[in-house]
């Protein structure tokens, strides 16, 4: 019998192609966000939210993840952006394979921003990276604080983390307090922004900061390839 | 959470690695796990035994190796272990800016004939 050293990831086909898609973003400085959260707590909603308010100055497309339907990607068409449906029959997360098969439908030489809308789940697409400058997990108030502690992964995970449905907060017993000290032992570095889309509240501030993360993504992948740079501006 | 696709993905991984090495039969599949990884031993064991079935690893046993999560403080450099939510240095109080290890995922070694 003979033993033989492996050290492959089990993920290894997933992470060469996220690696790949991820170059790909780079160099066509596209900021790409993956968002997530669990079923219903309107991430949709959101984002229908941002692309009206920042489609006049920012080129966006989309990639919807479902199980089945093509509900959430009719929604978003409505709104006049590029738009991609994944329908995963059943799987429970995007992956670098999926992504890739999508990004053909697009001209990325037209965006600025893809956003990549996870299929709802608080667990499984935690694990699996899209090639994302960002990940963003959506929390709404009927959900209950206490899912960052009871699936921390996601959380932990998120560079911005967004407390939605804040308009019915007062119907809830969601305790904010709590949910910021959970975050903060979880997740001291994340972004949080409150937002409500029916009262239209928080939506701006969380545009604004968009609108940074965008700029700063093109200047970054504007100068990184231009090795001979410093020396021009000499 | 997709504890078969991940068993699938080591069934495929095992399976070229024994062709490469000129393994005819597969007796164990070592594999290493971060804690933080959100990946439960018990199911992928459940996994394992369903899936390999009909495959080079049929007869094959399961061995997982758990790896404990390890946190970096970039004020002082000192390395400690965290927790999900206990990620605070024990000597500045800082939050840790970097994970050194917990998300382990991969198939460490195999054992044929």
């Amino acid at each position: 019998m003979s033993e033989i050293k492996v050290v492959e990831s089990i993920l290894h086909t997933h992470e060469e192609l996220t690696s790949r898609n991820k170059q790909v973003f780079n160099e066509k400085g596209i900021y790409v966000i993956n968002m997530m959260s669990s079923p219903g707590s309107g991430k949709t909603s959101l984002l229908e939210q941002v692309i009206s308010k920042l489609k006049g100055n920012v080129r966006i497309a989309v990639i919807e993840g479902d199980l089945y339907t093509t509900k959430d990607a009719e929604r978003i068409e409505a709104q006049g952006v590029p738009v991609v449906q994944i329908n995963t029959g059943g799987a429970c997360h995007l992956d670098g394979k999926m992504i890739k098969g999508a990004l053909e439908s697009f001209n990325l030489d037209d965006v600025d921003l893809l956003v990549i809308e996870n299929v709802g789940n608080l667990v499984c697409p935690a694990a699996f990276d899209l090639g994302e400058d960002i990940k963003i997990t959506v929390l709404s108030t009927p959900e209950g604080n206490d899912k960052p502690l009871k699936y921390p992964r996601m959380f932990e995970d998120s560079g911005a983390i967004i407390l939605n449905k804040l308009d019915l907060l007062e119907f809830t017993n969601f305790d904010k307090a709590e949910f910021y000290k959970d975050i903060n032992s979880l997740n001291a570095h994340a972004t949080i922004f409150e937002t409500s889309c029916v009262k239209d509240q928080g939506i701006n501030e969380l545009c604004t900061w968009l609108n940074h993360q965008i700029d700063h993504k093109k200047t970054r992948s504007w100068i990184t390839p231009k090795i001979g740079l410093p020396e021009m501006i000499k | 959470m997709h504890e078969v696709s991940i068993i699938q993905s080591v069934i495929e991984i095992v399976t070229q690695k024994a062709l490469e090495n000129k393994l005819t039969k597969i007796n164990n599949v070592s594999l290493k796990i971060g804690e933080l990884s959100g990946v439960m031993p018990e199911s992928l064991h459940f996994a394992f035994d369903s899936c390999i079935q009909g495959t080079m690893l049929e007869e094959s046993t399961l061995s997982i190796e758990k790896v404990s999560a390890l946190g970096e403080c970039k004020d002082c450099n000192l390395q400690f272990p965290i927790e999900h939510f206990n990620k605070l240095c024990p000597n500045c109080k800082t939050f840790c800016s970097s994970v050194v290890r917990g998300y382990e995922l991969y198939v460490n070694t195999i054992e044929g004939d």
